[in-house]
């Protein structure tokens, strides 16, 4: 039986984040190295790992994202192998070297502790979904990992003097350079129930990337589920 | 997914992927032995006219690096980097060998495979087992060929003498010969005697997979510290390496790379953990067994279980305990998302990935009707609007269900379109139809036509079955749940009209209901009672997806 199975059996650890097949992740603990998941992504461990939910320190920098019951961040500590997974969603692990990136709430997974991050609100982007958009800056030199409902497209802004327009549900990341603001492509015919389907965008300027997954569903599951 | 080869198919790279640069990894393995990959650069006549497009682990790479060896990663014995538009127009074909190091044949070999990579995404698999092999001791598994474009072929044929009649048959020189068979011979020579039954110098490769079920490999080969083989992670300094400079690359322990060894390299001792259970916190195991080495490999010593074993990271706060290499693609923000970058080509229509699609509406100036909400992201000027179908397309889209809920896209941009994740597929059609069930539609030219069609027949709900049919010159875009199978229509193809998202209009559509006498007698009958059987001259097609809507 094990033969058949054995093609799944996890490769061997070569770095702190990696890809086990596309939608799940494999992170390498060590005490002292500590880890931010999203609450609720662990789906196996292997070792000694202790998990606290919406700790100190997260609370702190994650306020404003907590809407009254706490940052849905859990930090992870230990040694150890961590799987970590979101209801399937593509995995994506970026090794931050002195870079930084914005992403969107919902699609962080989990990141290095000693990774310099905050919470922010767009400013101007009340989604109507109610929850509004959050996005996790995070900066310094570590190992950050995303979800992305799909294989995801990475854009670079500023090749000519257009704008990029992105659907805020499909957003999955983008660079913390870049000028954000909300674009209403209202008509008046929308208003009698002929939208496009299309009524809000976000417009980035500037230089840097737009990382986009192909698919508005930007449900927050782990949370829901919560 | 990955689109299945078997022996002697051939496609085009250009219908498996939109990129170029392509990752290709090979699995082959078997108890035992140890197995040479490597990649032959060969001119128009086939031929082997220059050694530096021999790709093997002594020569990691071509001169322009259109061609790098990567090592073992991701399960897969030995892994090229290939840039296909990088590749010198000398250069006609690229053929990927596997040989046998010392005694075996290919027979023994297991399950394997050489699959094709792109944008990180399997994009095609060429399955091979050692059944299809006999006494050959070298095998040819797959070619990329330029054939007007780049083409991909699974070869499996194998050679009964080895890299060296593999040479001979590239019409390489005896001189290239010596230094390859020698270097392999070495090879095992110097390595530690413990070492034995592990691959020489690639270390990595052949343990992982295969050993995992195999009761023969596992004991000899990590009851020995296996701390000696090289890490597999950071390919290419590694491999740089390995047979050149002897005494360095396999013997010792190199300082701080121990970190990967204990955990990945051993994956065959992982189905241990099941039969021994109660050693598992703190049954009195030899502390000073290292972690992989005793078969309950967490039993040790249960107050510092993972602190005073080298390879966790002893020293707590030091970046060390953990393996920091970066991944295969190259550190930092850029290089992670590299394989995720827009594919820019000249075309009006380019899949970006499986599931998102790039119209560039500068081009062609016709504007798109897409689905609405279907925009992800779209870059310069581009107006949506409501798409109304009219008075009598209410009608009947009301009536029949086949309704589409559209925008117009016009203007001068990018628009990037995508839904749900669903898999796309662009339809070019030149004057012919096809016929697509409303729903799944993405979007269209709107220089096509459209119409509803119906298809009589007993026994449907409702009495009839609608679909779109699109007819004209433009293209359709149809998206499905899952990787889709196209079928062509023979005098017996059946689909499950739930399941069925598109098929070619030239094709005729008969209704086929399964009668059963007695059927409801039975509380669990198939299911499947009414079919759309297709008719239709060569060249029809229909197309179906692993979802029943």
């Amino acid at each position: 039986m094990n033969q058949q199975l054995a093609g799944y059996a996890p490769t061997p650890v070569a770095a702190r984040m990696e890809n086990h097949g596309r939608t799940m992740l494999k992170v390498a603990m060590a005490s002292g190295q500590d880890l931010y998941a999203r609450t609720g992504s662990m789906v196996s461990y292997e070792g000694y790992i202790t998990y606290e939910p919406n700790p100190p320190a997260a609370r702190q920098v994650a306020q404003q994202w907590a809407t009254g019951e706490g940052a849905p961040i859990m930090k992870c500590s230990g040694d150890g192998l961590l799987y970590l997974a979101d209801y399937g969603a593509d995995v994506v692990v970026i090794n931050l070297q002195n870079d930084s990136i914005s992403v969107n709430g919902t699609n962080l997974l989990a990141f290095d502790a000693h990774l310099q991050w905050g919470v922010e609100r767009v400013k101007g982007l009340a989604k109507f979904a109610g929850q509004g958009l959050f996005n996790v800056e995070i900066a310094g030199t570590g190992w950050v990992a995303l979800t992305s409902r799909g294989t995801p497209i990475v854009v670079d802004c500023g090749r000519g003097d257009d704008e990029t327009y992105v659907d805020p549900d499909a957003l999955v990341a983008w660079s913390p350079a870049l000028k954000v603001k909300g674009k209403r492509s209202f008509k008046a015919s929308s208003l009698i129930g002929r939208g496009s389907g299309e009524a809000f965008q976000m417009a980035f300027s500037g230089q840097g990337i737009v990382v986009v997954q192909p698919s508005e569903d930007s449900t927050d599951r782990l949370r829901i589920r919560g | 997914m990955a689109r299945e080869f078997q022996r002697g198919h051939k496609a085009k790279i250009s219908d498996l992927t939109a990129g170029t640069d392509l990752y290709v990894g090979v699995q082959i393995s078997a108890p035992g032995l140890t197995f040479d990959i490597s990649c032959f650069g060969l001119d128009a006549e086939e031929r082997l006219s220059d050694d530096r497009y021999f790709v093997f682990f002594n020569q990691p790479k071509t001169p322009e690096e259109s061609v790098q060896l990567l090592g073992a990663q991701s399960g897969d014995t030995e892994s090229f980097r290939v840039t296909l538009d990088r590749i010198p127009a000398n250069i006609h074909k690229l053929s990927f060998t596997a040989t046998i190091d010392g005694a075996g044949q290919m027979s023994q070999i297991g399950p394997g495979h050489l699959r094709i990579v792109a944008g990180g995404e399997e994009v095609a698999r060429y399955a091979f087992t050692g059944s299809e092999f006999s006494t050959e001791r070298a095998v040819m598994l797959g070619d990329f060929y330029l054939k007007d474009v780049w083409r991909f072929a699974a070869v499996g044929q194998g050679f009964d003498g080895g890299l060296d009649a593999l040479l001979r048959n590239f019409g390489g020189e005896v001189a290239e010969e010596e230094p390859a068979v020698q270097q392999q011979a070495a090879a095992p020579g110097f390595a530690p005697p413990p070492q034995a039954a592990t691959p020489p110098a690639f270390g990595a490769p052949a343990a992982p997979a295969p050993a995992f079920g195999a009761p023969q490999a596992p004991a000899p080969a990590f009851g020995a510290p296996q701390a000696p083989t090289p890490p597999p992670a950071p390919a290419q300094p590694v491999h740089a390496t390995p047979t050149m400079v002897a005494p360095v690359a396999p013997a010792p322990v190199p300082p701080p790379a121990p970190a990967p060894a204990p955990y990945g390299q051993q994956p065959p001792q992982q189905p241990q953990y099941g039969p021994v259970p109660g050693q598992y916190p703190g049954q009195g195991q030899p502390p000073q067994a290292p972690y992989g080495q005793a078969p309950a490999p967490y039993g040790q010593a249960a107050p510092a279980p993972y602190g005073q074993q080298p390879p966790y990271g002893q020293q707590p706060g030091v970046p060390q305990g953990v393996p920091q290499g970066v991944p295969a693609t190259g550190a930092g923000l850029a290089a992670a998302l590299a394989p995720y970058k827009e594919t820019a080509t000249g075309a009006r229509w380019t899949p970006q990935n499986q599931q998102l699609m790039r119209v560039d509406l500068a081009m062609g100036g016709t504007p798109v009707l897409a689905r609405q909400g279907s925009m992800v992201m779209y870059q310069g000027k581009v107006d949506f609007s409501h798409k109304g179908a009219g008075f009598t397309g209410r009608i009947v889209g009301n009536a029949t269900g086949q309704e589409m809920q559209l925008m117009r896209c016009t203007g001068r941009g990018q628009l990037f379109l995508a839904e749900e994740g669903a898999h796309l597929h662009p339809i070019e059609l030149q004057g012919d139809g096809i016929c697509v069930s409303a729903e799944s539609v993405l979007a269209f030219d709107e220089s096509l036509q459209y119409e509803v069609r119906r298809i009589e027949g007993h026994g449907i709900p409702g009495g009839a079955l609608f679909t779109m049919q699109f007819q004209g010159t433009g293209t359709i875009v149809v998206k499905t749940h899952g990787v889709p199978v196209v079928l062509p229509v023979t005098p017996t193809t059946f689909a499950d009209c739930n399941a069925v998202v598109a098929w070619s209009s030239a094709s005729q559509v008969i209704l086929s209901s399964q009668v059963r006498l007695r059927r409801n007698a039975y509380p669990g009958h198939s299911g499947e009672t009414v079919n759309l059987q297709f008719r239709g001259a060569p060249g029809n097609f229909i197309v179906v997806q692993p979802y029943e809507v």
